[in-house]
């Protein structure tokens, strides 16, 4: 057979690891924009909506890194 | 551009041929993992008689700390560095190396090995750094009664300020100061953790596992020892809500409760481990291309990239050494905050 096994290990976690920074991207391109439009309506609460945004980004960086150990781990652990 | 031909022409027709040991993927690995002892680097050493180079290994020797159920604790030092010379030098403390390449005891007996490891070590001497700075900052306020900062209070002031007036005061409002010691050094331990693995003393300390999984139990108890009644009760009772969305929602919250410190590990570890990794890979990508393509002038042409693609890594990792200990002691602070919130 021309697919070896450790070859489907490692394109599974490459694919795993890209889909997931997609998914961080857009969430925090998003995040990053939206905070960006607050502070440039109203920037004296520049300090607190950048605050917010760092604590957000954070969540969603977050859940795409649990999905980045999980490609790593397919990868270490084979 | 003629000029540089001039320059790598020579090299090229010289030195044809890398070395094989060049591929650093086990180099990565060695410095990802935990090990029993701190191997800091190599050093050339003149040449082998087959005409190989040899390396001097920079070694910090960790002692093995073993406990046995019947012979009790035994410490020795090891010094072999391939599989067989442990084995040997275990077997002569009555112990060995199992299948799975953890130690156990000859007779089989199950063992608990709690051996002083390269992370332990380095944990241990970042603590004591940290002790040892914030005694001399403690004593620079005792001796000077005006409030001025003198010394390494200079430098640490501003940041402890920062804690209070950013992190705890917002969330904690007037139990700020009961939590402060907790969010301080929780922010100090992972911000010089992180500082000293960007030191090049293969020092890997938040990219490990077990510890920033320790890191969030902490903060794990001490949310919920805090918690006030409403906490719990929006837990497994939620308050003003028909009784099947109460059983709805308690396993949800449960688990809520259980996801937030495991975010907290999982975002630690993972940050600091991806930039080691990243860091390490792309300066490992010259010595990976040079061997692929048995040429020296790739290497040195894919270095000039990898050092400055390096050089910016390693100013963002400085960047994320700070922001990694900030988010933590933050995310900390606003789920104490959340827990400790009373009931309206």
């Amino acid at each position: 057979m021309w697919l070896e096994a450790s070859t489907v290990h490692y394109f599974g976690a490459a694919l795993g690891a890209g889909l997931a920074v997609i998914g961080a991207g857009i969430g925090i391109g998003t995040l990053a924009s939206s905070a960006l439009q607050g502070i440039a309506r109203q920037p004296s609460a520049a300090g607190e909506i950048r605050n917010n945004m760092i604590l957000t980004a954070a969540l969603v960086e977050g859940v795409a890194l649990i999905a980045e150990v999980v490609a790593i781990l397919i990868v270490f652990l084979k | 551009m003629r000029r540089w031909l001039v320059v790598l022409l020579p090299v090229a027709l010289g030195w044809g041929r890398t070395e094989k040991e060049a591929v650093p993927t086990s180099f990565i690995l060695e410095h990802v993992k935990d090990s029993y002892d701190w191997h800091i680097t190599d050093m050339p050493w003149g040449r082998n008689p087959d005409g190989s180079r040899h390396y001097i290994p920079i070694v910090i020797p960790l002692p093995r700390i073993l406990y046995h159920p019947q012979r009790g604790v035994s410490v020795f030092f090891v010094h072999g560095h391939t599989e067989a010379e442990i084995k040997a030098e275990l077997e002569k403390h009555g112990y060995t190396l199992g299948a799975d390449g953890k130690i156990a005891a000859i007779d089989c007996e199950p063992i608990l090995d709690l051996s002083l490891t390269k992370t332990a070590f380095q944990l241990l001497l970042v603590g004591m750094l940290l002790l040892w700075v914030g005694r001399i900052a403690a004593k620079a306020y005792q001796k000077n009664q005006n409030g001025v900062p003198t010394g390494i209070a200079r430098v640490l002031e501003p940041v402890i300020l920062f804690i209070r007036d950013e992190v705890a005061v917002p969330n904690l409002h007037h139990h700020a100061d009961r939590f402060m010691p907790f969010l301080l050094t929780i922010f100090f331990f992972i911000w010089l953790s992180n500082l000293f693995g960007l030191t090049p003393l293969n020092s890997n300390i938040m990219g490990n596992i077990t510890l920033t999984f320790l890191l969030a139990l902490i903060a794990f108890l001490v949310i919920h020892f805090n918690a006030s009644k409403g906490y719990w009760s929006h837990i497994f009772w939620y308050p003003g809500v028909p009784v099947w969305l109460k059983l709805f929602m308690m396993p949800i919250e449960v688990i809520g409760m259980f996801a937030k410190p495991f975010a907290l590990m999982m975002r630690l570890f993972a940050n600091i481990l991806a930039g080691h990794l990243m860091m390490l890979s792309i300066i490992g990508l010259i010595f990976i291309l040079a061997a692929v393509l048995k040429s020296v002038v790739v290497g040195l042409g894919v270095s000039v990239f990898s050092v400055l693609l390096g050089l910016f890594v390693m100013a963002l990792e400085t960047l994320v050494a700070a922001l990694q200990a900030y988010i933590f002691t933050m995310l900390s602070a606003v789920f104490l905050g959340m827990a400790m919130e009373e009931s309206h």
